[in-house]
C-alpha cells in the first residue's frame, strides 16, 4: 500500500475556485478526462451541504504489461462523491476506481478551502491511497509503483489545467462577483 | 462567453446534460453560495438528464459497478467509507 499526497495554493477566493471546480473538465491539460457526468445530487436541508455523486470517465495508455494483465481496455471509470459547506466554506471531493478494482484500488480525498492566512486564495490538499491485489507481491509493487507515477502525473496535469481553467473563466467574470467578504 | 462543459459518457445525453449543468452552474453561483440554495429550479432539467444516464449506465454495464461502490461508501455518508468514519468517530475532539 502506497500513499501520495501534494497540496497547493490557488490565487483566486474560494467562492470563485468551488464554482469553477464544475467547470474543470474538459481543459486542454487533462486530456486523459472525456466525460463527467452527475449521478445524483442534493442539498440536505437540515445542514445546508450539497453533496453530489458523479461518473468520471478516463482514456489513457497504460503500458502493455498491464494491459495484458487488464483484458485490453483503456477506458476507466471513476466515482466520486462531493460535499460543498457553503458556510464553513469547504469543498471535499472523495474518489475511487471503479474499472480495474479487482486489481487495484486508488482511493483519493481531495479537498479545498480558504487560506485562512489570506482570504483571496485557497487551499488545496490532496491524499491518495493506493493498493494494488496481485498474488505475486513483486508484481504487487510493480503496480503500485506505476498507479504512483501515473497519479503524481495526473495531479501535476490537473493542477496546471485547473489554473488554465480559473484564469480563462476569470476573464469573464464581471469584477466583484466572488468577492468575499472579509470574516477576518 | 463562459468555459465549456464536458461532455457526458453517453454522446446521446450531451443535450439534455449541457441544460442541465448551465442550470446548475446558475444556481450554484447566484443562490447557493448565497444561501439561497433551498430551492432547486433545475429539478426538471435534472430529471431529464437522469433518464437518459440511467439507461446507459446499464447498457454499458457500469450499473453494477456503481452499485458495489455505493455500498462501500455510500452518498449518504459523502461518499465516505466504513474505515474512514471508524476514524472519524474515535478522532479526538478538536477545538
Amino acid at each position: 500500500m502506497k500513499f501520495v499526497s501534494s497540496q497547493c495554493s490557488f490565487d483566486y477566493p474560494w467562492n470563485y475556485v468551488s464554482a469553477s471546480a464544475w467547470k474543470k473538465y474538459p481543459n486542454e491539460m487533462s486530456s486523459h478526462v472525456v466525460a463527467v457526468d452527475v449521478l445524483r445530487r442534493e442539498v440536505n436541508p437540515e445542514t445546508g451541504i450539497l453533496t453530489t455523486e458523479r461518473l468520471i470517465t478516463c482514456r489513457q495508455p497504460i503500458p502493455r504489461w498491464l494491459l495484458a494483465i487488464v483484458g485490453g481496455r483503456d477506458t476507466s471509470y471513476v466515482r466520486e462523491v462531493s460535499e460543498v459547506d457553503p458556510v464553513k466554506k469547504t469543498l471535499t471531493l472523495r474518489s475511487c476506481n471503479l474499472t480495474m478494482n479487482h486489481l487495484l484500488s486508488v482511493n483519493e480525498i481531495c479537498t479545498y478551502s480558504p487560506d485562512t492566512s489570506d482570504f483571496s486564495k485557497t487551499v488545496f490538499n490532496q491524499v491518495a491511497r493506493i493498493e494494488a491485489y496481485a498474488t505475486f507481491q513483486r508484481l504487487c509493487n510493480k503496480i503500485e509503483d506505476w498507479s504512483v507515477e501515473r497519479f503524481r502525473q495526473n495531479a501535476a496535469i490537473g493542477k496546471l489545467g485547473f489554473e488554465s481553467v480559473l484564469q480563462k473563466l476569470a476573464n469573464t467574470v464581471p469584477e466583484g462577483m466572488f468577492k468575499e467578504v472579509s470574516t477576518a | 462567453m463562459g468555459n465549456l462543459m464536458s461532455a457526458s459518457f453517453a454522446p446521446e445525453c450531451n443535450e439534455v446534460k449541457t441544460k442541465y449543468d448551465n442550470c446548475f452552474n446558475e444556481w450554484y453561483s447566484e443562490k447557493f453560495l448565497k444561501g439561497k440554495g433551498a430551492i432547486n429550479p433545475c429539478e426538471e432539467l435534472y430529471e431529464d438528464y437522469k433518464a437518459c444516464l440511467g439507461t446507459a449506465l446499464t447498457a454499458r454495464g457500469i450499473k453494477n459497478m456503481l452499485d458495489k461502490a455505493r455500498e462501500d461508501a455510500p452518498f449518504e455518508v459523502g461518499g465516505r467509507t466504513q474505515e474512514e468514519l471508524n476514524e472519524e468517530f474515535n478522532k479526538p475532539e478538536k477545538k
